[in-house]
């Protein structure tokens, strides 16, 4: 029992990175009003970058950066389409999910990567590897960055209320680029993570639906960094456990075991729709788009 | 504008009712003039996996048979991306059109209808018609056949089987791979953990790894990547593959269950072309004798001793040997097959049960 535990624990942390990383990614593009659905497709844009610098000869290190680096790249398309075209937000991300998709299959295939299997990250201690020990200094960034710098209260006033922001003299859309920007980059290294530290191999499916459990776990976390890292844990503990007490040969129904996880956002929604104060801690102005001396 | 005005055509033809009277005036089916097949992928051709094999076999048959087969790959399993490949290709002279996935099944019926001159044949698929025919392998027998290579070479009596999702075509691999293990090692046990997912390599691996955990040293597989394999490398385990021969990824693999799609295909297009197409109103479920599907085998750390009888075995299915004979009962002590029978193709398909051994949901 004491080895299951510890087997079962010791691998909770890979699983629950990609998630934390993503949702925190989100969180900040989204507490500056930008609703990104795209988490889909900047994790493909890393994760397929991690697997090409790494099959290219760079090191793990090197891939998490060129991860990032492909999430920003994505990022910048969505920013520009989003920010300054002011497409609407959910449309935007979503083509640029399929968009994503497309591409990366077509890269990985033209470049020979599928299926191709790499060494990967290595622990560095107990266990875990340097992302992991990395991640909660991450989430303590962004609550630093969003709660304690002038550039977090113009990026969650962008958020709340562009046309005060803007009056206030903050440039609205140059915000809500770098706010996409740093987002997607934390996005894309999520989706190299995957790929360079956990599956060691790519291919067209790899991120398989996991930027969209990160899209419900912002919800679930309220726009909190913490809570969502909370959340990640969750999901990872789950995600752990289920080929695990499977190879033991228990008789539990796998689907019974996946529930949790969706039941807790749920119950999440349900207690915050129903507090008196209403819309809770959602960016008052997410998915809005300002535009300068125009009246609602 | 050609293929607008065909599509406009036959819809008013259905409207009226008229593809009825098509298809009853094309019964007896012939194909016109020399075979021009063509291919719809439904993954990447360089999956590692089944589009691979069927891709690896068209590749094949272009040069046994002297002839140009066209193919378009990552065609999804819906009819408006399904449709505008298969008429491209007709309309340029392709009369034998090969699919790739179950999620094809209705709109090939409806091509078939539309199209009587044409045949279709679809791997994976659940319609058939006069010009249409679905096929899929008996995979029970070479998942059976790399069973046996697992039960010889595990140490621990512990082998891990990876499978995507539980109903009959999956289970059938499970049962059967056990039953393998069991001919050379009788002490074998089997644990099997679903992913949920067809190719999902983080999932893959979890599964791999918590197999080997639980002490697990051959590793056989029904999923769609190779990353099984792979992790059977990294922790000195043995593999067994699926879909195609899976040792071009890892040194753990010992063995693979493959399609041979071009065995069955080559004599199956000269038959079309000569005018032989023959009808199965349930599709064709082929086996190791008819070239459907086959084992890549062995690796290095497979005996001559027990290699020979792997291939005892497979002469054995090949003369007629099932691999679910009776008397077989369930885990549960259900009897599933009597004395002196065999499971029918229909109890196959539904297969909800798993053999005394293996254990996992």
């Amino acid at each position: 029992m004491t080895e299951f535990l510890f087997n079962w624990l010791v691998n909770v942390p890979a699983f629950a990175v990609p998630f934390a990383l993503a949702a925190l990614g989100l969180i900040l593009s989204e507490r500056a009003g930008v609703l990104n659905l795209g988490a889909e497709g900047f994790m493909l844009a890393g994760a397929l970058a991690g697997i090409g610098v790494t099959i290219n000869g760079g090191p793990p290190l090197a891939a998490l950066a060129g991860a990032m680096l492909a999430g920003m790249a994505m990022g910048l398309v969505f920013a520009f389409l989003t920010a300054s075209l002011r497409i609407n937000h959910v449309i935007a991300g979503l083509a640029l999910v399929f968009f994503a998709d497309a591409l990366t299959r077509y890269i990985a295939s033209y470049a020979g990567w599928t299926n191709q299997a790499i060494k990967g990250l290595e622990p560095i201690f107990l266990g875990q590897d340097l992302v992991v020990w990395a991640t909660p200094l991450i989430c303590l960034g962004c609550v630093l960055l969003l709660n304690r710098t002038r550039f977090g209260l113009a990026l969650r006033a962008v958020g709340e209320n562009p046309a005060a922001a803007d009056a206030a003299g903050i440039d609205v859309t140059t915000m809500r680029i770098l706010a996409i920007l740093l987002g997607t980059a934390l996005i894309g290294l999520a989706g190299g993570y995957l790929t360079v530290a956990v599956s060691k191999i790519w291919t067209g499916s790899v991120v398989g639906g996991r930027g969209w459990i990160a899209i419900a776990l912002v919800i679930f976390a309220r726009w909190h960094p913490w809570r969502a890292v909370l959340g990640a844990i969750l999901f990872g503990c789950i995600e752990a456990l289920i080929p695990r007490i499977a190879a033991t040969g228990a008789d539990v129904p796998r689907y019974f075991l996946q529930m949790p996880p969706y039941l807790a956002t749920l119950a999440v929604m349900i207690w915050s729709a129903t507090r008196s104060s209403g819309g809770g801690a959602q960016p008052a102005a997410l998915g809005l788009h300002h535009i300068r001396e125009d009246r609602d | 504008m050609k293929l607008l005005q065909k599509a406009a055509w036959l819809t008013a033809l259905s409207a009226l009712g008229l593809t009825q009277l098509t298809v009853g005036a094309s019964a007896e089916f012939a194909a016109k003039g020399d075979p021009k097949p063509a291919v719809i992928l439904f993954g990447e051709s360089n999956d590692g996996g089944w589009s691979q094999s069927i891709d690896e076999s068209r590749k094949k048959l272009e040069s046994e048979l002297n002839l140009r087969i066209p193919q378009a790959e990552k065609i999804p399993e819906t009819a408006t991306a399904i449709r505008p490949a298969a008429e491209l290709f007709i309309d340029r002279g392709a009369n034998i059109i090969i699919g790739s996935a179950f999620g094809y099944s209705d709109t090939f019926k409806e091509l078939a209808e539309q199209y009587p001159e044409t045949v279709f044949i679809n791997p994976a698929g659940t319609t058939n018609g006069p010009n249409l025919k679905s096929i899929y392998g008996r995979t029970y027998e070479s998942q059976y056949l790399c069973g046996m290579i697992a039960g010889g070479l595990t140490k621990s009596n512990k082998i891990g089987f990876v499978a995507a999702n539980p109903f009959g075509l999956v289970n059938w691999t499970v049962n059967a791979y056990l039953l393998g293990a069991r001919q050379v090692n009788p002490d074998a046990e089997l644990s099997v953990v679903f992913t949920g997912a067809w190719a999902d390599p983080v999932k893959e691996r979890a599964a791999a790894e918590a197999l080997i955990e639980q002490g697990v040293d051959v590793l056989g597989q029904h999923v769609d990547t190779p990353t099984v394999q792979v992790v059977a490398g990294e922790h000195d385990v043995y593999g067994t593959g699926h879909h195609r021969d899976l040792s071009e990824f890892s040194k753990a693999t010992q063995c693979s269950s493959i399609w041979t799609w071009d065995r069955f295909l080559k004599p199956e297009i000269e038959k079309i072309a000569a005018g032989g197409f023959e009808k199965a109103p349930y599709g064709a479920f082929l086996s190791i004798k008819d070239g459907l599907i086959d084992v890549a085998c062995c690796g290095e750390a497979v005996s001559d001793e027990l290699k020979e009888k792997v291939m005892a075995e497979r002469d054995a299915i090949i003369a007629g040997k099932h691999v679910f004979a009776g008397p077989l009962s369930d885990r549960e002590g259900t009897v599933r097959v009597k004395e002196g029978e065999v499971l029918s193709d229909g109890d196959l398909w539904s297969m909800d049960w798993y053999v005394d051994g293996v254990s996992g949901q």
